[in-house]
This record gives C-alpha cells, sequence and structure tokens, in this order.
C-alpha cells in the first residue's frame, strides 16, 4: 500500500513517459477541486459576520430559492461533487492498480466548462436579476464576487486538466503557474475586501511565518538549535514600542521602526552569539532558552525605566499616511505585511543559494571540515543569529504596532516553541514547507483549537448527540495539538515539505534500520 | 627556503605525548610522506599544521612565516588545504555546493550582493560554478556534480574532498590517508592525481598506509612512532632503515633483517 501510494506520487512512475506526471496531474486536480471547495465554503464563512445573521448550511437548505436558481444550484452542486471527489477516485483506481478512463476524463471535462458557464449565469442573476441563489444572503458585492470567480476558476482548472491531460503534462510549469494565479493574485484581493478579524487572522499569519522564516535560517540553515527565540521578537516590539508610543513621547514613523527593530534584534542575536560560539546542541539550546526567559524578565522588572513594566507600553502608534489610515482597518497591515513577507521571503531564498548560504550548511554538517575549508566559523555563525534576529525583530515592530499594546506576556516560551513547532512540522530547512507550516500551523492555533467546542455543540445538535456537547474541548486543546504533532512526526518526520536533505537522510535511515535487523537475524 | 616548516612541533593531550618535537621541512613541489604505525601522531600532526589542534610548544611556519595558534580558515587562507582520514564531506550538499565552498574563502560576495543577487553576485556564482564543475570533470566526477555528497560511491567521495580542497586554490595539500578503502584502480588512479598535482606544482604532504603508493610518489618519507620522528630520507634510505623496521615489525624483525 504504501510502496504503490509512493509509485502513485512520484512522477517517474515504472510505465515510462505515457504514466509519468501522473503526479502533477493530481496535484492538479487537488487544485481546481480546492479552488471548488474555498469558493462554495467562503461565503458561509465569511457571512455571519458580513451580513450580521446566523448562517449555515442548513439554512441554505431550507430557505433554498425556488424557480430557475434552484434548478442551476443542484446542477452545480453535482458537477461540483463530481469534480471535488474526483481526484480522491483516482487514488482508488491507481491504488488498485486501474485508470479511470477516457470517457471519465471527457465527463469532467463537460462538468467543468459546463460549471464555468453555468456558474457565469448565476453571476449575471445575482447580478441583473438581484437573486442570490448560491450564496444566501451576504452583502452585495464584494465576498460573493470573490467566491463566484474562485468557483469558476475551479471549474475552469478542472475542464483543463481533465480536457488536455497531455497538454498539462507537457507544459508543467505553466500549468502550475496558472493554478497557483488566484493564490498569488485573487486571494490576497479578496482579502482586502475581507472582514476584520479574517484580515486580523492574515496579519498574524504574516507575523508568525516571519519569525519561522527567520528562526529556520538559525535552526535550518545553520543547525544551531535556538530555544529562547521569541526574545529577538520582544526586542523588536519593544524597539517599536518605546520608539512610537506616549511612553518615551518619541513618534517615528513605523517604515522606519521596521528597519529599527531588525537592527536592534540583529544586533541582540550577535550579542547572544558571541557566548555561544563554542556550544553545540543541547548545550546551545539551553543558553538560548535562559536567554528567551531573560528578555520577557527585564521587560517586567521595567528595566531602566524603558519597558513598562508588567502592564508593557499601550497606546503604540498605528500609522496614518495620507489614505493610508492603519487604524481604521487591519487591511493595511495585512499589505504591509504581504509585501514585506514576500521581500523576506525573496531575500532569505537568495542568501540561502549564496556563498553565505552554503557556508550556513557547511557549518550544520560538519564544522570541523568548515573552518578546515576556510569558512570563519564565528562570523559565519554570528551572522546566522543576527540574520534570523533580524527578521523576528521586524516582526516584532509589526507585531506592536499592529496590536498598540505590548506586555511581557506575549514573548513567553510558548511562542519560542510554537514557532519551532512550525519550522520542523513544516520541514526544516525548507522555506516552502516553513511557509506551509506556518499556514497551517496558525490556521490550527488560531481558528480550529479555539472554535472546537463550538463545533462539537454545533454537531451534537445536528447529530442528536447530546453528550458530545458536553465535552469540553476548549481545555484539551494543548492535548489535541501535541497529539497532532506527535502523530505528525511519527507518519511525516521530515515535516511537511521536507528538504530534499532530510527526505534522503531519512531514507537511507530507513535503510539502514532494516539492515539492522537483517543482521540481528542473521 | 622550504615552504613548510616544523621546528620541534609538541602537541600534549593531558598525559599523552601526542607529538613530540617533530621537526622537519617540506620544499616547494615537493612530496613527502609521513608513515608509521597507528597512533604515531601522523593525524595529530596533520591538526597541528591545519590549525585544528593548537601546539603546545614549538613553530610551525609557512614561508617563514609563524603560522601556529592561527585558526584553521587563516591557514586555508594562507594556502594550506587537507582531506580527512574519515572523509568528513559535506554530506547533504552537492558536490558542485562542496568544491564551491572550497571557494568560499577568495569570494567577493557579501551577504547583501546575495540577497540582492547584484551583478558581481550573479557574475561570481557563475565562474565559481563554472570552476566547481571543471574541477569536477577534471578529477572524474562531472556525472555526480548534482548528487549530495553521501550519495557518492566511497571512492568518488574521497576524490571529491580533493577536489575541495583543491578549490581553496592551496599551495600545499594535506592529504591524510587518500587510499583508505580505495581498489587497486583506483589507487592507480590516485597515484597517476597525485603525480599531476606535483607537475602542476603542488606541494603535497601526505599520510599513507600503503606502501607501494607512497614508495613510489614519494620524494622524501618521514618516519613517526609514538609521537617521535625516527627517520626521515629518501624511500630507498627508509626502506631498510632498521629503526622503521623495527617500529613497524617490532625488535626481532629488525635483528632478523639485519642477520638475513
Amino acid at each position: 500500500m504504501r510502496k504503490r501510494l509512493a509509485a502513485f506520487l512520484s512522477t517517474e512512475a515504472e510505465g515510462g513517459p505515457s504514466t509519468a506526471g501522473t503526479a502533477v496531474f493530481w496535484i492538479l486536480g487537488c487544485t481546481a477541486s480546492g479552488f471548488l471547495l474555498i469558493g462554495w465554503l467562503l461565503p458561509w464563512f465569511v457571512g455571519p459576520y458580513d451580513a450580521g445573521v446566523g448562517f449555515s448550511a442548513q439554512d441554505a437548505l431550507v430557505s433554498a430559492p425556488t424557480g430557475i436558481g434552484t434548478i442551476l444550484i443542484y446542477v452545480l452542486a453535482v458537477a461540483m461533487v463530481v469534480l471535488l471527489l474526483s481526484p480522491l477516485a483516482e487514488v482508488v483506481m491507481r491504488l488498485r492498480g486501474r485508470t479511470l478512463g477516457r470517457r471519465a476524463d471527457r465527463i469532467r471535462l463537460y462538468l467543468g466548462i459546463g460549471g464555468v458557464v453555468l456558474t457565469g449565469v448565476v453571476w449575471l442573476l445575482y447580478r441583473v436579476v438581484q437573486e442570490e441563489p448560491l450564496f444566501g444572503q451576504v452583502q452585495p458585492g464584494e465576498i460573493s464576487d470573490s467566491a463566484i470567480w474562485l468557483t469558476m476558476y475551479g471549474f475552469a482548472l478542472a475542464a483543463l486538466v481533465y480536457g488536455a491531460r497531455r497538454w498539462v503534462i507537457g507544459r508543467q510549469t505553466l500549468a502550475f503557474g496558472t493554478a497557483a494565479l488566484p493564490f498569488g493574485v485573487f486571494l490576497p484581493l479578496m482579502f482586502h475586501q475581507a472582514p476584520d478579524f479574517l484580515l486580523w487572522a492574515a496579519g498574524s499569519l504574516a507575523i508568525y511565518m516571519l519569525l519561522a522564516l527567520g528562526l529556520n535560517v538559525v535552526v535550518g540553515f545553520a543547525g544551531l538549535l535556538d530555544l529562547g527565540y521569541a526574545a529577538f521578537f520582544a526586542i523588536g516590539a519593544y524597539a517599536c514600542a518605546s520608539f512610537a508610543s506616549p511612553i518615551h513621547n518619541i513618534h517615528w514613523p513605523l517604515w522606519i521602526l521596521i528597519f529599527v527593530g531588525a537592527a536592534i534584534a540583529s544586533l541582540f542575536g550577535a550579542i547572544l552569539g558571541a557566548p555561544t560560539l563554542r556550544l553545540r546542541g543541547d548545550y546551545l539550546a539551553i543558553v538560548t532558552l535562559g536567554f528567551g526567559e531573560i528578555i520577557p524578565d527585564l521587560a517586567t522588572n521595567n528595566v531602566f525605566n524603558l519597558t513598562g513594566g508588567p502592564n508593557g507600553i499601550s497606546g503604540i502608534d498605528q500609522p496614518h499616511w495620507g489614505f493610508l489610515d492603519f487604524s481604521e482597518s487591519p487591511r493595511w497591515y495585512y499589505w504591509s505585511l504581504l509585501l514585506v513577507s514576500i521581500a523576506v521571503i525573496v531575500l532569505l531564498r537568495n542568501i540561502e543559494r549564496s556563498r553565505v548560504g552554503r557556508a550556513w550548511v557547511a557549518l550544520r554538517e560538519d564544522e570541523v571540515a568548515a573552518a578546515a575549508t576556510g569558512i570563519n566559523t564565528t562570523t559565519t555563525k554570528l551572522l546566522a543569529f543576527a540574520i534570523g534576529a533580524s527578521v523576528s525583530g521586524l516582526a516584532g515592530a509589526f507585531y506592536g504596532s499592529l496590536v498598540t499594546v505590548v506586555t511581557p506576556d506575549d514573548f513567553s516560551f510558548s511562542v519560542s516553541i510554537a514557532v519551532l513547532s512550525i519550522v520542523v512540522l513544516g520541514g526544516i530547512g525548507n522555506i516552502a514547507g516553513v511557509i506551509l507550516g506556518s499556514v497551517i500551523l496558525t490556521f490550527v492555533i488560531f481558528w480550529a483549537l479555539p472554535n472546537m467546542d463550538a463545533w462539537s455543540t454545533t454537531l451534537s445538535s445536528t447529530v442528536h448527540v447530546p453528550a458530545l456537547a458536553n465535552i469540553d474541548f476548549g481545555s484539551y486543546t494543548y492535548i489535541i495539538y501535541g497529539i497532532a504533532l506527535i502523530l505528525m512526526m511519527l507518519f511525516r518526520p521530515g515535516g511537511l515539505l521536507p528538504s530534499r536533505a532530510r527526505r534522503i537522510e531519512l531514507e537511507s535511515a530507513g535503510e539502514s534500520e532494516s539492515l539492522a535487523a537483517v543482521q540481528g537475524i542473521a | 627556503m622550504a615552504l613548510l616548516e616544523l621546528d620541534s612541533v609538541t602537541k600534549r593531550f593531558g598525559g599523552l605525548l601526542a607529538v613530540s618535537s617533530v621537526s622537519f621541512n617540506l620544499d616547494r613541489g615537493e612530496i613527502l610522506s609521513m608513515i608509521g604505525p597507528n597512533g604515531a601522531g601522523k593525524t595529530t600532526a596533520f591538526n597541528c599544521v591545519t590549525g585544528l589542534f593548537p601546539i603546545t610548544s614549538g613553530q610551525i611556519r609557512l614561508d617563514g612565516v609563524s603560522i601556529s595558534g592561527l585558526p584553521p580558515h587563516r591557514i586555508t587562507k594562507l594556502g594550506i588545504a587537507r582531506t580527512f582520514q574519515n572523509i568528513r564531506l559535506f554530506a547533504f550538499m552537492t558536490a558542485v555546493d562542496n568544491v564551491m565552498v572550497g571557494a568560499h574563502w577568495w569570494m567577493k560576495e557579501r551577504v547583501w550582493d546575495g540577497a540582492f543577487k547584484t551583478k558581481r553576485a550573479r557574475g561570481e556564482e557563475r565562474s565559481v560554478q563554472q570552476r566547481a564543475l571543471s574541477l569536477l570533470d577534471q578529477l572524474g566526477l562531472s556525472r555526480y556534480a548534482g548528487s549530495y555528497a553521501r550519495e557518492m560511491p566511497y571512492g568518488l567521495q574521497r576524490k571529491l574532498e580533493i577536489a575541495r580542497a583543491l578549490a581553496t586554490q592551496p599551495r600545499l595539500l594535506l592529504l591524510d590517508e587518500p587510499a583508505a578503502g580505495l581498489n587497486s584502480q583506483e589507487k592507480v588512479e590516485l597515484m597517476q592525481l597525485i603525480a599531476r598535482l606535483r607537475d602542476e606544482g603542488l606541494t603535497i604532504l601526505l599520510i599513507e598506509h600503503d606502501m607501494r603508493l607512497v614508495m613510489e610518489v614519494s620524494h622524501r618519507i618521514v618516519v613517526l612512532d609514538h609521537g617521535e620522528k625516527i627517520a626521515e630520507g629518501s624511500p630507498a634510505e627508509v626502506r631498510t632503515n632498521p629503526r622503521v623496521i623495527e617500529a613497524y615489525l617490532g625488535t626481532g624483525a629488525s635483528e632478523a633483517t639485519r642477520s638475513a
């Protein structure tokens, strides 16, 4: 089963070029499904907040509009369900050693094209006739529009994938580019219209992502375990708070403060790095852990009257540049963070593939050999600490400005651990993996875990199992989180998207283990 | 003047005298082999020369300038490169990246060049990569340029270590048992490689247990035993030196050879 799954997922299937690219094809199919799903569900997630009226799937069925709209909904729903499930069907068939065949492809092509057309009709109905068959009672315009575009995109992509298999396989980059386009362009634009709570979530997601990207430089690239990473986050946030609040009566603009925060944090990164240069592994971890505890403690004790003690610093400025009023909505933070994140990702990726990036990996792989090959281990390590810390300081400055209050409690050990688990879960040393990890973990931490109680209550009333409502999921959140992490590490020890190095390491570890077993028997 | 001078170099680990007052010179373009039984202090001497161990007393000079006490990367910059007895490649870097790390110290690219991909960074990356590839090609490793070092066959890993050392543009190359674990074909290739490097003007200090290889390529041989230099001379001289035979085969053996 496992082998078959591996064979299915590998692009070089044993059948040669004819079956090559199966994975590409399948991933694209899943992407199409994803768009359909997002497009469909989006109004229901967003709806209640936008319209101020409770709204659920049940309501949609009960209050389904009549007439042409109803018919369209059911046709669309069938097309959608078929296309949604078809990647699953592909897997099942592949595991049984068969394929779905050309006829299934043809059907799905028609469903895809039909879906595009019908969604267009729905959109027209909604715009022209002011009837709103699919998306229920949300405020006119914004989210529903985005949802419709996404749905149409999903249908179009499905039509492309199932209708032009060979074309897609021949032009993988183009196909992936097309598939990713909405994520790159439409989703960010959609967020612009999203309600504040979603923008807040996107903002905290970006901040956690920046933290994880910075930590990945230290832990992933240079191989230095850092358990006190939140300290640099705190330094960046307090820098922002000190220079843009009434506490010292300094009011610098945010765009200067992100550099100030980054610079101060990187300075502290180097200061922490210096005494730990000779330490490795566990010892290094303990020292960084201590540093991570010291910084919030200093803030609590209000050293030099700088930090405002246990209550922290409040009233941090929010920028107001012309029509860009940051205090009006988290929207502008979302856009700035998006831009900054993209810049940071590009810069870190460039550094990873440059002279310094190679030196970090060399240091991680073998410090002695690296030194004997002409790498100055001292400066290289300090550089890793400083660059990692500067990204964190930058995130801290944004955090301070976004929440307008910083207190020592915001930078506790659990923040360091959360960031570290993002890096590990996503894939140590792989930027793409870290991004994915931060998306998933922030989603879990900030959305799934807090909402678990509400869901179980809803579920219990839907399926009439009152016991479900009595489970207090709120008190089990960390247990659930922990179990999820353990399962993750058991089944995907390299993280969601392991770096190439980790993948090969784990594979060969498996080999030598089985070898040991064989030798044990013999 | 000699390229490398060891002047009564001593290295002590606590109570253990690993290298005891060893002196010898290495001339330009020369291949000098260091031999001796296991634990004689050969690798320790190497580690002292390359700055991995600080020496307890004595002097090491390169081109007449003292290098004792310098950190390893400074010594590499001065022109000494080495390989390791138990291969120490960067296991999870590609072969070409391993070699490019060798170019680290003389590359001009700074962090911001790399981060912003400036013209300088791109040009230098490309030229260094070209050099690395041609170095791999010369050593017959081009097929593995894109594989991780640890995915390569053992014999080729040894060669890759030499390629990485050569990328640092050394004047003096220290090879620590380069033939260990190689088959006879690979040993022949290694011998040819060493001869070629010598012809290109590289000075080589070699630790090796394979006597055939040592006798064939070396100009001179230094013999260590229990951290002390017990003999020095041409291969022919060393081969017949009774103290050397004693060190390798025991006291009885030297008597036996003398009487034979």
